[in-house]
């Protein structure tokens, strides 16, 4: 939403939404789109029938949030030698180099030179532990007055805030607990916070022990890097329904192409190539199947090629005729860093190795530089359609209609100047 | 795997050589190495805040008399404090323009965007309109017919 209003800045005060892959439905919405109504999960057409054109849909344009978030972080790098990205749009910094009242001023102007530099605005919480933290980063998110930081640094601000927190906002509290809390009475995260600790510890395990013992101030949830990525998956659902082997495996080599792209990007390699289709389990009267297979490599591979035969081979070996499915993805897994590689196995030819190596870095090249899938593999070329003459690439059949240019990742992307 | 054919195997012969480059070195280390700090790089001397650089692809002419024409690739900063004179990318009427930003009338309540060809009109700026400066151009790249 805020990446899509960089380089829109009349949509500041719109209603917007981002679709979901294959423009399915809601995932994410402004606060404009919150006020009127727009449900989270609600079905792109739904929307569109009771809202008309108020609301501007956006498909997730996932290469410029990447991008976007990306500048963000190193910005907030380098603020602290303690630095945890979270997830795409978190971190958490340890601030044991600043002194307590120089916290909030501190924190405004780390939001203002965010704004300044890359028009993102962001929300941040400070506080004596990770869940204060994050309870803290939603007031200053919902309410203007904090200037985009909120402080708890006292007990009666602490407590303060508990008595407006709903319980099912506290970190690590999710859909299950919320309701399994709502029933002995506990609906605010204050109510949790009350309870004793023998109560808490005859009743929950250690992970809402923790988050009790946050609430009430302790620091008590470690904190861990997020560990090198081990698998990779790329998946979608179909716009319809395909029992065709030819088109199911012509997705299945889009999806490894991606993955194959991504290992490349982390510098890894796959040792495992899986594969996995469903039927549409929605949909009783149609015969129902499900199933995964997977090729172990020899030697590590991210070769585009490689990986991708590896997924057809996994794919023929398990499609039946004459089921429907709606869902097909790829997952690599085992990667290692590219340092570690062997390469002394039966499997592998060092030219080979090098000419692979080759072809992937001049298609990367070419696939940066002239925007995505310039150039692709025979095998990603999807059949033509009655009305078009030449084969289709994968992205102009994924839907995602509404995507907006990748303004800071492609050339022939980048915004125009008048 | 052999039919994988790019323009002939030329493309492999030329660029084989870098990936065999010799990375062990032995004996006396050459007296030139401590002055060595890597080629001159447009990336890391040129753009001064990676996170708040944009680039953006002029239309039109309508700064041709700044040197700044049609196709021409605008190295934009948005970190940047504008000042008066600079070029500057702008948000006005739904869509991004490039011109000299003129701050002279700011105390009488306007500011002024410039064109620099006397085809195009000056863009007058009042408190009330939707306006913003969305960055601070500090380069622009241009490529010759060759």
């Amino acid at each position: 939403m805020s990446c899509e209003r960089v380089f829109r800045p009349d949509l500041r005060n719109q209603p917007v939404v981002v679709l979901s892959n294959n423009d399915g439905c809601v995932v994410a919405r402004s606060n404009e789109a919150k006020a009127m109504g727009v449900k989270m999960g609600m079905p792109y057409y739904k929307m569109r029938e009771q809202y008309g054109d108020r609301v501007v849909a956006f498909s997730g344009n996932h290469e410029l949030y990447g991008d976007m978030t990306d500048r963000v972080m190193s910005i907030v790098k380098r603020q602290s030698p303690h630095f945890i990205r979270y997830s795409i749009d978190e971190a958490f910094l340890i601030l044991n180099n600043k002194s307590a009242d120089e916290l909030k001023s501190w924190g405004e102007a780390l939001h203002q030179e965010i704004r300044r530099s890359t028009g993102m605005p962001v929300s941040i919480g400070i506080a004596a532990n990770k869940t204060l933290a994050k309870m803290a980063s939603h007031f200053a998110k919902h309410y203007a007055g904090y200037k985009h930081c909120c402080v708890v640094d006292s007990d009666e601000r602490r407590i303060k805030a508990l008595k407006q927190f709903p319980i099912g906002e506290v970190w690590g509290i999710g859909r299950k607990l919320t309701a399994r809390l709502a029933s002995m009475d506990i609906t605010m995260a204050y109510d949790l916070a009350c309870r004793s600790k023998e109560w808490m510890q005859s009743t929950f395990a250690l992970p809402t022990l923790r988050t009790w013992k946050e609430l009430n101030g302790e620091d008590a949830v470690p904190t861990e890097k997020p560990t090198e990525k081990k698998s990779i998956c790329v998946s979608r659902s179909f716009d319809g329904m395909i029992s065709d082997l030819d088109i199911l495996r012509t997705y299945v080599a889009n999806y490894a192409t991606r993955c194959a792209a991504k290992l490349r990007r982390q510098n890894t390699f796959a040792t495992i190539v899986g594969v996995f289709i469903d039927t549409n389990r929605f949909r009783n009267d149609l015969p129902q199947y499900s199933n995964y297979f997977e090729k172990k490599l020899l030697t590590p591979t991210n070769s585009t090629i490689l990986i991708t035969q590896s997924a057809e081979e996994c794919l023929e070996k398990m499609w039946q005729k004459g089921f429907q499915f709606k869902r097909a993805g790829v997952v690599v897994s085992s990667t290692e860093q590219g340092a570690g590689i062997q390469t002394n196995l039966i499997d592998f030819s060092a030219s080979n190795y090098e000419r692979m190596k080759q072809l992937d870095k001049v298609m990367d090249k070419i696939n940066r530089i002239e925007g995505c899938e310039t150039i692709v593999l025979g095998s990603q070329q999807f059949p033509h359609s009655p009305n078009q003459s030449k084969s289709q690439k994968f992205n102009d059949v994924l839907k995602h209609e509404h995507r907006s240019p990748c303004y800071t990742t492609q050339w022939n992307e980048i915004i125009e100047l008048k | 795997m052999d039919n994988i054919d790019i323009n002939g195997e030329s493309f492999f012969d030329q660029e084989q050589e870098l990936f065999f480059a010799p990375e062990i070195r032995a004996g006396f280390p050459s007296p030139a190495e401590e002055y060595q700090n890597g080629g001159l790089d447009f990336n890391r001397d040129l753009i001064q805040h990676p996170e708040s650089t944009f680039y953006g692809r002029v239309k039109g002419d309508s700064m041709i008399d700044a040197g700044i024409s049609d196709g021409d690739i605008a190295v934009i900063d948005k970190s940047r404090e504008p000042k008066n004179g600079s070029v500057v990318v702008a948000y006005i009427n739904n869509e991004f323009t490039i011109k000299y930003l003129d701050t002279t009338h700011k105390s009488e309540g306007y500011i002024e965007l410039k064109p620099a060809n006397e085809k195009y009109p000056v863009i007058r700026i009042n408190g009330n309109d939707d306006f913003e400066v969305w960055g601070v151009v500090v380069y622009v790249i241009k490529s010759f017919k060759v």
